[in-house]
């Protein structure tokens, strides 16, 4: 990793925007349940999308890129989890009124202020992702702060939206997409570009991780917070990157994108100077007609096609290496294959391997009319397909002259790179929502909030103080596990430092020996240490409930009956101790604990050895 | 519309929606473009759009400030495509009415703007200039709920001067409310027709990429310009998909659901086609078919007596309300009833009879007219006693014909025939409205 000073000199910029669910009962604006995970497939809703005009009239580039794919969409629709409205068949019903609590109860955290009025938008969205082909959102927070260490970041905006919908399969032609999660209530928070390291977004994410986490009424568990980085630097445009699987990562995953952006600056500056430039697309289908390799030929019998382009000034440019393994030519690929080719054939490659002759080189090159210090490249396919592919290398080999794109790019968690997406959309796509009004704020209830907004240093300190052990109070802080501890402390005033070493080691230790843990529901676990609290069962005993996996609180006292856990105190455990064969006091203990490990409690035991 | 107040603090700025301003209070402090508020709401909030594309409100008072900027304000205008003729395509005349297929969004301020030009609509959709060449009438732009008898009658007209001018096949945009209604009047008022005439329109508005309106559009032109289908039909979704529309005779369809897609059924009958937005047309049942023989002039018949009402029978419905029309000199009643085309005969209290008021209307001259609210089935007048007591007052049992078209076909006949040729023909098929008989898969 680089030292501070590299990234001050390259001019480093880095913002987040990050997503979060909302554990609502129902989505944002229509009535379905918004947190069942399994739910019956009941139809498929096959539509295609078009770019339309944005706000100045003009088709976004974003837009017209995505629409230019022709893509068709199938929707599948569920039962419980999706209706009329996100089928794009209703009008959205009101705001949910539980996400708008919640959503202000985290503006208040970041000590944000919120506007009068909060005006519900269309934000275009032609990925498919959104049936409507917008996603509902409203700014409903602004200038608030996030404290890293010692630093202050500013959170210029947090937004409440509607998720998209769950990506099951997406190709150059057709994407498939699950309706049961689209509309959930999602919250964005964004910083501004303040953080001056990748390891300092990392921290910043972290952080605001867990001042969701602390609001408690937020979805966990995989993709349901979503991290995107903005990252760019002095001479480059603004980079999205999107799907980090795990924080863990994300530092070297930015710390490559900088790399990226950097080399294609220098790319560009050698362009530059060079006076590089790129030719129109060459239909070259004939000089292949009789080609050995496999791929074009196999292309041309299907009456497919092989375009080219001459690249200006571009020799040993395409091969360039901007990040481990990839090459500008990379690049150029990823943005030809989203027409669905498998990729392109440039001339800094090794164009033997390929198989081709001296011959179609050589025509090739006449062709294009290349000179010295020229390159070409090619792409092969269907001929509709084809045409788009050596549009969009197109498009991307003359970016290169300009440096770095703007582009979403997708972080790749083996590879710790990113890879392109999609243009970066533009600003013209949003215009209100006119299917619902405006909401008024409540100002009285946001103050309210303001007072009593979550604090996470003080909630450390609360912590340390109940669990009576630093370094499990600085873990409950920093897990899922807080709001399940929060309420089983609530409703059952078990013993905080037991609750939590259940909740954070012993839970663990399961885990790993391959109990479904994950699946024990939260009434069962404040149902469990409720039969502890009150003398029902032992903490010895908790852990064999847990390995039961109790799905409901009913089933806590079946596992109990079942495994014969109920606890053996006060007379009969008397009784017990006073028909111990054992001479001495160990030996009694001894004895007893190993015929009654899991219903005596040890401390009760000796209380009644000892008053003997 | 803003407050006094605000408006008169624009005013002194110079400042008008749609400029850009810095407005400032101990809350909020930012640029942004002043957008129009709508009409509804708090009308002390200031919307304004901030560089992030996103809106807010905040509350004008008396810290408020607001401060006209000197950046202007990007032009907006709808992107437009060339027309091109093409001599070996038809000539489809578009006629455009109003309604959410028709309209466009000011992207800014969520405002409506009506479609005026087919340079516009051929950007939206240029699949439209490879079906057609396309001449677009602007007729008028009226909500479909605010459109009566007199936009028929110049929507028939419409359709005249299509094909005196050359036309193949006329498509015709209107709002989906009571396009039923519309496509009922046209099948009556176009005799003789000899060339499509397809109404089409829109569930979503054609600001959002996923609007059904380019499906249905593309659909709609290839029926015009393509079949050989000489009715009035209404061409709209066939299911939730955007891959088939189903093509339904005017007199035979109704909009069935508030809001899906496919909205529109056939109602005792089955569509005449499925179109696939690919163009491919499947003829599935029986349709009058273009006489190659014979030019596309068509003879309208644009008479109408507006004065004809359609009633609902329900449980403890007062029947005076036949009555009241009487007195209003309405010369035509439908009457939904229950069932086979029930009205209470023998209620356990005698005013809520409808004998001796139905009675009263027809002896009076007034042409009354029995529908079902069931919608599908045909209406009977011998299968239970009551039928008959009704039938016995001079009331007409409409066949298998939907209620709304029965209305509608009542005030064309009142407005072009005799009240005696009205009686003869009210059950009697002229375009299709009524089937002889009914085909088992005819229902949901």
């Amino acid at each position: 990793m680089h030292d501070e000073k590299y990234y001050k000199d390259i001019g480093f910029m880095c913002g987040l925007e990050i997503h979060q669910r909302l554990a609502t009962k129902e989505k944002l604006f229509c009535r379905c349940n918004a947190m069942l995970e399994k739910d019956a497939q009941i139809a498929e809703i096959n539509r295609r999308q078009r770019a339309v005009a944005g706000e100045l009239g003009k088709v976004d580039t974003a837009t017209e890129f995505e629409s230019h794919r022709q893509r068709s969409f199938t929707y599948q629709v569920f039962r419980n989890t999706s209706c009329l409205v996100d089928a794009d068949e209703e009008p959205p019903h009101e705001l949910n009124n539980e996400a708008l609590e919640v959503a202000m109860k985290i503006t208040a955290s970041f000590g944000a202020k919120i506007p009068d009025e909060i005006e519900p938008m269309r934000k275009e969205v032609v990925d498919g992702s959104d049936p409507s082909a917008f996603q509902r959102t409203m700014l409903i927070g602004y200038s608030g702060t996030l404290k890293v260490g010692k630093k202050e970041i500013n959170v210029p905006s947090i937004f409440l939206e509607e998720e998209s919908s769950g990506i099951v399969s997406v190709d150059a032609n057709k994407g498939v997409y699950s309706l049961n999660r689209f509309g959930i209530p999602l919250v964005e928070v964004d910083t501004d570009p303040e953080i001056s390291n990748p390891n300092e977004a990392k921290e910043a994410a972290e952080r605001i991780g867990l001042m969701l986490r602390l609001t408690g009424n937020v979805q966990r568990g995989i993709g349901s917070i979503r991290q995107d980085v903005n990252v760019s630097i002095k001479e480059g445009t603004r980079v999205e990157i999107k799907g980090f699987q795990d924080l863990g990562t994300m530092p070297d995953i930015i710390e490559n994108e900088v790399e990226r952006q950097v080399n294609l600056v220098k790319i560009r500056d050698m362009l530059k100077k060079r006076k590089a430039g790129v030719s129109e697309p060459f239909d070259v289908t004939d000089i292949f007609a009789k080609t050995e390799i496999k791929l074009i030929r196999k292309n041309i019998s299907e009456s497919g096609k092989v375009y080219a382009l001459r690249l200006k000034g571009f020799e040993q440019i395409i091969g360039y290496e901007i990040n481990p393994g990839r090459r500008l030519g990379s690049e150029i690929s990823d943005y030809a294959k989203l027409a669905g080719v498998g990729g392109i054939i440039h001339s800094d490659e090794d164009l033997d391997a390929y198989g081709f002759s001296n011959k179609e080189i050589m025509e090739l090159r006449q062709r294009l009319g290349m000179k010295p210090g020229d390159a070409f490249l090619l792409v092969s396919g269907k001929k509709d397909i084809c045409e788009s592919a050596i549009k969009y290398a197109k498009t991307r080999a003359e970016l290169a002259l300009t440096g770095v794109p703007g582009e979403v790019r997708g972080a790749d968690s083996k590879l710790l790179i990113t890879r392109f997406q999609r243009p970066l959309p533009g600003g013209s796509r949003m215009y209100p929502e006119t299917d619902t009004t405006p909401v008024l704020a409540d100002r009285n209830y946001y103050n309210d909030l303001l007072l009593d907004r979550i604090d996470a240093d003080a909630i450390l300190k609360k912590l340390k103080k109940e669990i009576k052990n630093n370094q499990l109070a600085e873990q409950m802080l920093w897990s899922p596990q807080i709001s399940l501890y929060d309420r089983i402390i609530y409703v059952t005033h078990a013993d905080p430092a037991v609750v939590a070493s259940i909740l954070l080691e012993k839970l663990k230790e399961l885990k790993r020996s391959g109990v479904d843990v994950d699946s024990i529901s939260e009434e069962a676990f404040v149902e469990i240490f409720q039969s502890y609290k009150t003398g029902i069962i032992t903490k010895a005993a908790m852990e064999v409930i847990i390995k039961s996996v109790p799905k409901r609180a009913a089933e806590v006292a079946e596992i109990i009956k079942r495994h014969n856990l109920k606890r053996i105190s006060g007379k009969e455990l008397e009784n017990i101790a006073a028909n111990a064969k054992g001479e001495s006091r160990q030996d009694k203990i001894t004895e007893i604990m190993s015929k009654y490990r899991l219903t005596v409690d040890g401390s009760e035991l000796l209380g009644i050895l000892d008053k003997k | 519309m803003y407050s006094k107040e605000i408006e008169q603090v624009l005013k002194k700025g110079k400042i008008t929606p749609g400029n850009y301003v810095h407005v400032a209070n101990p809350n909020f402090s930012s640029d942004g473009v002043l957008i129009p508020r709508p009409n509804f709401g708090d009308e002390s909030i200031l919307v304004l759009k901030l560089s992030n594309g996103y809106n807010v409100g905040i509350r004008y008072d008396a810290k408020t400030k607001i401060i006209k900027l000197n950046k202007v304000a990007a032009k907006f205008s709808f992107p437009e495509n060339k027309l091109k003729f093409d001599k070996s395509k038809p000539k489809v005349t578009l006629i455009t009415t109003g309604g959410t297929i028709g309209s466009k969004v000011d992207y800014r301020t969520g405002g409506v703007h009506m479609l005026l030009k087919p340079e516009e609509l051929l950007y939206d959709v240029p699949e439209l200039s490879r079906i057609a060449n396309v001449e677009v009438n602007n007729l008028f732009s009226i909500a479909s709920e605010d459109m009566g008898y007199k936009q028929w009658q110049d929507l028939a007209k419409g359709v005249e001067s299509a094909f005196e001018n050359g036309s193949r096949g006329v498509v015709i945009f209107t709002g989906t409310d009571t396009m039923h209604y519309i496509s009922s009047a046209l099948s009556f008022m176009l005799e003789r027709l000899n060339g499509p005439v397809v109404i089409t329109g829109a569930q979503r508005s054609s600001d959002r990429g996923s609007s059904d309106a380019f499906m249905n559009m593309i659909c709609a032109f290839h029926a015009a310009a393509e079949s050989d289908v000489a009715e009035v039909a209404v061409c709209m979704h066939t299911g939730s998909s955007d891959d088939t529309c189903s093509l339904m005779r005017g007199t035979k369809v109704r909009k069935m659901h508030t809001s899906r897609r496919d909205a529109f059924k056939p109602i005792n009958a089955r569509p005449i086609a499925k179109i696939s937005v690919e163009g491919r047309i499947d003829y599935i049942s029986e349709y009058k078919k273009i006489d190659a023989g014979k030019g596309r002039k068509v003879d309208l018949m644009t008479g109408f007596e507006p004065k004809v009402a359609l009633v609902k029978f329900y449980p403890n419905s007062d029947p005076e309300i036949l009555d009241y029309y009487v007195e209003k000199e309405y010369k035509g009643i439908i009457i939904e009833g229950t069932g086979l085309g029930h009205m209470a005969v023998n209620p356990t209290e005698a005013k809520y009879s409808w004998i001796a008021p139905l009675k009263k209307a027809v002896g009076k001259g007034v042409v009354v007219g029995i529908t079902s609210q069931c919608l599908f089935g045909r209406v009977h007048t011998k299968v239970y006693s009551n039928l008959r007591i009704i039938s016995n007052t001079g009331a007409i049992y409409c066949e298998d014909m939907l209620p709304e078209v029965a209305l509608v076909k009542l005030g064309f006949l009142l407005g072009n025939y005799k009240t005696e040729e009205v009686k003869r023909m009210l059950n009697r098929n002229i375009v299709g409205e009524i089937t002889a008989r009914t085909e088992v898969d005819w229902f949901v």
